[in-house]
């Protein structure tokens, strides 16, 4: 047993001290605690960690195997998303004890705060006194036991798991309904309550979901889009997809569904371009010979930054959306490419983790598939806050990709139709944020860069509170980023084109004088290197692509990728269709893809006279439109560049290479 | 039976290439016709097969023989063959031709010019060169040294994959098209006709005289007349011999020609075992992987890896076995003898078919003649004799029958240059057309597999050469032509056009080192688009978008936390609502249909709109004559009021005026006067109808000039607005209630849902729908719109749909910027009109 004295170290190095101690499986005494945040946070050795007093936010949060015996009261976000271990607290415990737990073990012995038990996949949260307001709020399985009483919204909006209250409870949450005890349970509760020293003799009142909410009532008839210009031509406002929108509304009674993003035309980067003529780009030398693309983002705290060849990320989607053949032969291409990828919501494939250089982890509302050991073996950590495709909302997937695979590595129940929580249990507004980087730091020690993922909205207010937060990089994405599925009422309709969404973001930045230390990068709706030279001359440091490279591997755009029957094996579950997608093929065609890019940013670098990407500037672009010169204040020169006929070399080449 | 020839009667064939939501689909390059596939399977999946003929018939004039034996390069080049299976694009064309095919005519075409040409060669090259000088209006004369006109089509191809009355029907279809078309069969060149001749009689000449002579193996022992070529047999059998030949027979070659000798054999009588030795490996196989399956479910043996070396005396063929070694030049690889490995094939009868040549002794004493071929060059198809053309195996070496085509459509291109008297003509390229064809809307295209022929193989009775292979029935061809992924069709993305997706394909199949391809590709995306909204774009909702919460604002659950839509319409009376939605328009509708709305409404807690009230229904009277007690609001027409110049208004019931954009101003001053509750905006115009509403966009103005009106007079809470005019999505209405609105009123929509048919201007029904099934829709609607509408209010962080505000909104165009008085996303600048 090591003693730490907290009156002597300062968090980050006891927490080291403590992770030591788990390496070396000794045990750990901690006194002088003071309530201190992140006690224990990111550990996973079997160790026991005992608290003598009363600990801060998220205590023995984000561990995998650990024991943590506090003595007094803890925080808020006790045990937060454990894995397996234990978490036994002494006395009260504030707000989301045992979020997502994923299988360990809470026991409070005395009252606990509201909304116990967030998104809990798995394991048991036991409460010996009184439980605050929604206890087991959208939980997705495992137990939570109240002897006491418990308050209104018992098990708001849970998909599955089980809520025994001991005691009163005022009201019942949506979609819930109480059921008898099954053979058995009881007899499971009173050998968890006597391993942990505790009795009830009193009865139990079972809740669960009553599965009305699970799955969208009736499923939309599936139609292939039309062709874009259909719906947006003035000339005929009532046109065809209007008239086959309200048709089908009428049908279900709600939005539709699709994925993709934006459909509708908006102001975007081909209608800016750059000052000078750059069609006879020098093609004697090797175009890629002595201009530097090379691009490292997130170093901004001393974390070891993401290094790439070029100032190109792959976007984060998930494995679920995608299938996971698609998520190897993304990987693969990021490391052939030199450029990182990134998991999406959701959870890390081994296979991904393995072809990867560089691989992002994904940390979302739902806490689908977030755990530290995945964390630890990331290279980056971004905190999922939304997504331009559908900001505002969390993610969403049908029940026709939520397979038993699929709910086993996400920690939930399988054939739902998963809607994700829209905010985070533990970010209600931008302080918590900055309790929520310190304790994602703390659990990986302070090595990894940490972003943040928005949908642009109010640009230029929430980069100044991402800068203030503490975020090494800002992946912004505007509103023609695309998705698996979301409404298309919100694809189409919340957030601001990816053009003003960088405007505001570097205005914003500049507002508050930031040194240029977070890095921007900028996604939604990229196809290629003349636009993403184009957005780091309006001022990113990186750009992310996500549907360009789906489409390089294959993607048709058919646009049905939330039905689940992807014709390509790209945006699928199902086997049989998962079979139809060649990994080694499509890996390779991703990587020419993104060569190509790399190419395009190299000659366009050297015909505008830089030997650095990152030299090109604003004073290379001019607006093509009103609408683009308003977005940017670039200056508007129409017709700079004079629209010459539509060229057929263009197919004639890419049907050749077939 | 009629058929619309608007398109096929003209000469020059149109490219359609500069269409900017178009790009022809890997089908269509891959032919060297450019058959414009995927319209033609979309026209079969619309069961349109007299426009699908025509697509087919376009650049094709063999369709149906095509729709057998074509080697329908289109397939392997379909993307959908890269995921589960190409779709099955020859056999659909033999459909529509089983189907239509006899019947299918082209009108014909007259002789406008005085010049004549000469084809030697009754050919897929020669006779489609023929049809386009026909076309343009040439006599051309097709000398055949054989009895029938179609060249390899007839003596090279069995009738077991080519039946009796195919090649029949394209070429009668080709001879009644083209009367000038005179064909001079048994009339070979250098015997019947002299080279002399045909230049003195014609102004050009082409040769089209095919490869109808067996190359030999070079090897020792091959004199022996147990060993026989592989045209020359074919051309035999094809002829109607039916030999009885020895029990084993061996077949050397492994192309098209050694596929159908091979299975010619097989049906022969005496013949137990036939075997087909072959160089190389399967993979390297020159010859339609179709046909080579047929070859082997039909008993065939194939000896792969295998060279011959020598003829054994009267009874085997020495061979070596290979290994696949280096790529050669032409990409392939080359096979490897192994040594040591000889050893002997028995067999009393082989066939080589290593490759044909062409031979002609007239063209050989003028000098016209290159080792196996005539001597030509691709580019302008010409010999160094200017007057004369080459064209087919003949000219270029084998190759497939669209190939051959793919020559007659090159080389009729050169004469006819030659014969204006253009020296220099742009160089020949196979156009592209679109049919512009809507997309398939099958719900189970994504996961059908292949429909697969009956294949039937040698049949009951091998000597007969009964056809391998039924068509599709009718709904097997719907099924199969849903697969299609249409490529060509213009995507639902403005942003991932059609054009932007294939850029993005080909720059994954192109290399760093490829520097020209690179450098394309980078000028063509450097070109401007053009500017999606132009100085016509008029302002819609389209330019309005919503600002999402993230950190700025707590974000609310739209998937699950609440969102308060209670209405109190009326700033001094008030009409209360659960949600603040109206139905209008149903005043001259049928009783169905506003019955169904009547009790929909109801339910929900919206209202309707009209001259008429709805049973059950909360009621906005608009008032023509006087007001209904029943009314639970009133609504006056401001132009009557204004023009009164005072209002009856009863003291219990809310009361409005119904304002157009004549007479925002002096109905607000009006209604602020008269204490009235709230005012409904015709952004339309011509309320309580639809008509106007079906017209044309909504005149958003109207909203602004009110706000800004009634803020300039400081009186935003003194009267409602309620807002009627163009409403789409629950989407729109949320917008037009952050613009200002208290509560919305849908029409166009509301019939929309219900089935109206709105292609005569208005609003029409049909008793199509069920009274249950109309009542659901018009409850759906109203669910539908009031969740999309609370939907976009969580987004930006509202808990209550009625405090969506202006500042929840961002313009993305200038014009709407201006006209409803938003800020530009990015600039956050306000417009002032």
């Amino acid at each position: 047993m090591v003693t730490l004295d907290l009156s002597q170290l300062d968090i980050t190095q006891a927490n080291e001290k403590i992770r030591q101690c788990g390496r070396e499986g000794v045990d750990v005494e901690i006194i002088n605690p003071d309530a201190r945040h992140n006690i224990g946070v990111g550990l996973v050795d079997p160790i026991t960690v005992k608290v003598k007093g009363s600990a801060g936010y998220f205590c023995g949060g984000l561990s995998d195997g650990a024991h943590y015996e506090i003595e007094s009261n803890v925080g808020w976000a006790v045990g937060d998303n454990i894995y397996t271990g234990s978490v036994v607290v002494g006395g009260n415990a504030g707000a989301i004890a045992g979020v997502a737990i994923r299988g360990a073990e809470i026991v409070i012995h005395g009252n606990m705060g509201s909304r116990a038990g967030q998104v809990m996949k798995a394991g048991t949260l036991c409460c010996g006194g009184n439980a605050a307001f929604m206890s087991g709020y959208m939980m997705y399985g495992g137990r939570i036991i109240i002897l006491g009483d418990a308050a209104e919204k018992v098990g708001q909006d849970m998909s599955a798991g089980e809520i025994f209250i001991g005691g009163e409870i005022e009201s019942l949450g949506n979609d819930t309904e109480i059921v008898d005890m099954a053979p058995g349970d009881l007899e499971s509760i009173n050998e968890f309550l006597d391993r942990y020293g505790m009795s009830f003799s009193g009865q139990f009142t079972k809740v669960v979901s009553a599965g009305k909410k699970l799955r969208y009532g009736n499923s939309e008839p599936r139609t292939r889009p039309q062709p874009f210009f259909i719906s947006s031509q003035s000339s005929s406002y009532w046109n065809a997809k209007v008239q086959e929108d309200i048709w089908i509304k009428g049908e279900v009674g709600r939005y539709r569904i699709r994925g993709y993003g934006a459909s509708k035309p908006v102001p975007h980067l081909n209608d800016i371009a750059f000052a000078r003529d750059i069609t006879q780009a020098p093609s004697d030398a090797s175009v890629l010979e002595g201009i530097n693309l090379r691009t490292k983002v997130g170093g901004r705290f001393g974390a070891k930054p993401l290094d790439l060849s070029m100032p190109v990320m792959i976007a984060p989607m998930s494995f679920g959306a995608l299938s996971r053949s698609v998520k190897i032969a993304l990987a693969r291409a990021s490391r052939l490419s030199g450029i990182s990828e990134s998991t999406g919501e959701g959870g890390m494939l081994d296979e991904q983790r393995e072809e990867a250089d560089q691989l992002i982890f994904q940390m979302l509302s739902g806490r689908l598939g977030w755990n530290i050991k995945d964390m630890l073996r990331a290279d980056a950590l971004e905190i999922y806050i939304s997504q331009g495709a559908k900001p505002g909302l969390g993610g969403q997937l049908m029940a026709k990709k939520v397979t038993p695979e699929l709910a086993k590595i996400r920690g939930i129940p399988e054939g739902i139709d998963l809607r994700s929580p829209s905010r985070h249990p533990d970010v209600l507004g931008a302080d918590d944020l900055v309790i929520k980087v310190d304790e994602l730091r703390e659990a990986t020690g302070h090595k990894k860069p940490l972003g943040i993922k928005m949908g642009a909205g109010r640009v230029n207010d929430d980069i100044k509170i991402a800068y203030k937060d503490g975020f090494d990089f800002v992946e912004l994405d505007g509103l023609q980023g695309s998705t698996g599925a979301a409404s298309t009422e919100v694809l189409e309709n919340v957030g601001i084109p990816t053009l003003s969404a960088i405007q505001e973001a570097v205005d914003g930045l500049a507002e508050i004088e930031a040194k240029g230390d977070m890095h921007l990068v900028l996604m939604g709706g990229i196809k290629d290197g003349i636009d993403a030279v184009k957005m780091l001359a309006l001022g990113a440091h990186c750009v992310s692509i996500g549907t360009a490279a789906m489409i390089a591997g294959g993607c048709i755009a058919c646009m049905q990728c939330h039905v689940g029957s992807c014709p390509v094996g790209i945006a699928t579950q199902d086997k049989g269709h998962e079979a139809r997608y060649d990994i080694d093929r499509q890996a390779q065609n991703i990587h020419r893809y993104f060569e190509s890019v790399r190419w395009q940013m190299a000659a366009i670098t050297k015909a505008l006279g830089y030997d650095d990407v990152h030299s090109i500037n604003r004073d290379d672009l001019v607006a093509l439109t009103p609408e683009a010169a308003e977005m940017t204040g670039l200056r508007y020169v129409p017709g700079q560049r004079d629209n010459t006929q539509h060229d057929d070399k263009l197919t004639d080449l890419s049907r050749k290479a077939g | 039976m009629s058929f619309d020839h608007s398109v096929t009667a003209t000469t020059d064939l149109v490219d359609d290439r500069n269409d900017l939501h178009y790009v022809p689909a890997p089908c269509q390059v891959a032919c060297p016709v450019g058959t414009d596939a995927p319209s033609y399977i979309a026209y079969i999946w619309q069961g349109e097969y007299e426009k699908a003929l025509e697509a087919i018939n376009a650049t094709n004039p063999f369709s149906a023989i095509c729709g057998r034996v074509c080697d329908a390069p289109c397939e392997p080049a379909c993307r959908r063959a890269d995921s589960d299976d190409a779709i099955a694009i020859r056999n659909l064309k033999r459909h529509v031709l089983d189907s239509l095919g006899s019947d299918f005519a082209l009108p014909p075409v007259a002789v406008t010019q005085s010049k004549t040409v000469a084809i030697v060669g009754a050919g897929p090259a020669g006779l489609t060169a023929a049809q386009d000088l026909a076309e343009a209006g040439y006599e051309v004369h097709v000398y055949e040294a054989t009895d029938r006109p179609g060249g390899m089509m007839v003596w090279g191809i069995p009738r077991f994959r080519l039946p009796e009355g195919v090649i029949e029907q394209d070429i009668q279809r080709m001879s009644r098209h083209c009367p000038g078309i005179k064909i001079h069969l048994n009339s070979a060149l250098g015997d019947q006709v002299t080279l002399g001749e045909l230049k003195q009689n014609h102004d050009a000449l082409l040769m089209a005289i095919g490869a109808s002579v067996g190359k030999t193996m070079n090897l020792p022992g091959e004199s022996q007349p147990f060993v026989k070529d592989g045209v020359g047999f074919l051309h035999r059998i094809n002829a109607g011999e039916r030999p009885h030949l020895p029990e084993t027979v061996l077949v050397i070659g492994g192309g098209d020609v050694a596929m159908d000798a091979c299975r010619a054999v097989k049906r022969l009588p005496g013949v137990k075992s036939v075997k087909v030795i072959y160089r190389r490996d399967a993979e390297a196989m020159p010859a339609r992987a179709e046909e080579l399956q047929g070859a082997i479910d039909e008993g065939i043996e194939m000896v792969y890896n295998t060279q011959p070396i020598s003829v054994v005396d009267g009874r085997a063929i020495r061979c070596l076995r290979t290994e696949m070694g280096e790529a050669d030049t032409d990409g392939r690889r080359r096979p490897v003898e192994v040594a040591g490995s000889e050893h002997d094939i028995e067999c009393g009868l082989v066939i080589a078919a290593v490759g044909q040549k062409a031979k002609c002794a007239e063209l050989e004493a003028h000098g016209l003649m290159a080792e196996d071929r005539v001597k030509a060059i691709f580019e302008g198809m010409v010999t160094e004799d200017q007057m004369i053309f080459a064209a087919g195996d003949g000219g270029f070496g084998g190759s497939t029958i669209v190939e051959a085509m793919n020559h007659g459509h090159r080389a009729a291109y050169y004469m006819k240059a030659f014969l204006q008297g253009n020296e220099n003509p742009l160089p020949y390229k196979t156009p592209y057309r679109t049919r512009r064809v809507e997309i398939c809307n099958d719900p189970l295209w994504e996961i059908n597999p292949r429909v697969h022929q009956e294949f039937s193989g040698l049949g009951e009775n091998p000597i007969e050469f009964a056809e391998i292979e039924s068509t599709y029935t009718a709904s097997e061809a719907k099924v199969e032509a849903a697969r299609c992924f249409r490529c060509d069709a213009e995507t639902g993305s403005a942003d991932f056009t059609v054009e932007s997706r294939e850029s993005i394909f080909a720059m994954a199949r192109m290399t760093s080192e490829q520097d020209d391809q690179q450098q394309q590709i980078l000028d063509s995306r450097l070109e401007n688009r053009v500017d999606p909204f132009g100085t016509e774009h008029i302002a819609t909702l389209d330019d309005l978008v919503f600002l999402p919460a993230n950190l700025s604002r707590l974000v609310i659950d739209p998937y699950r936390e609440e969102c308060k839509t209670r209405t109190e319409l009326g700033a001094n009376r008030h009409l209360v609502l659960d949600i603040p939605f109206i139905v209008t328009g149903l005043d001259n509708a049928p009783a169905e249909i506003s019955d169904a709305y009547g009790k929909s409404i109801a339910n929900a807690g919206a209202a309707c709109l009209g001259r008429r009230g709805i049973e059950g229904a909360k009621w906005l009277q608009i008032v023509d004559d006087k007001v209904d007690s029943a009314a639970d609001a009133v609504v006056f027409e401001a132009d009557t009021v204004l023009a009164a110049g005072s209002v009856e208004k009863s003291t219990q019931q809310p009361a409005g005026l119904l304002v157009n954009n004549s007479n925002v101003e002096q109905a607000i001053d009006f209604g602020l006067a008269h204490e009235l509750d709230f005012l409904v905006l015709d952004a339309s115009g011509g309320l309580p109808g639809l008509d106007a509403e079906f017209t044309a966009a909504p005149d958003l103005s109207i909203i602004r000039r009110a706000v800004k009106h009634l803020r300039q007079l400081n009186c935003e809470e003194e009267i409602d607005l309620v807002y009627f005019g163009g409403l789409r999505t629950g989407t729109d209405s949320a917008k037009v209630l952050a613009l200002g609105a208290i509560a919305v009123v849908i029409g166009a929509s509301a019939v929309l849902a219900l089935g109206a048919d709105i292609s005569s201007g208005s609003p029409k029904f049909s008793s199509e729908l069920s009274h249950v099934e109309r009542k659901q829709r018009s409850a759906n609607l109203l669910q539908a719109f009031n969740s999309e509408a609370s939907m976009m209010a969580r987004c930006t962080g509202k808990t209550n749909l009625q405090n969506l505000e202006p500042e929840d909104l961002r313009a993305i165009t200038l014009i709407a910027s201006k006209t409803v008085g938003i800020p530009m996303s990015g600039s956050l600048e306000i417009h002032q009109t």
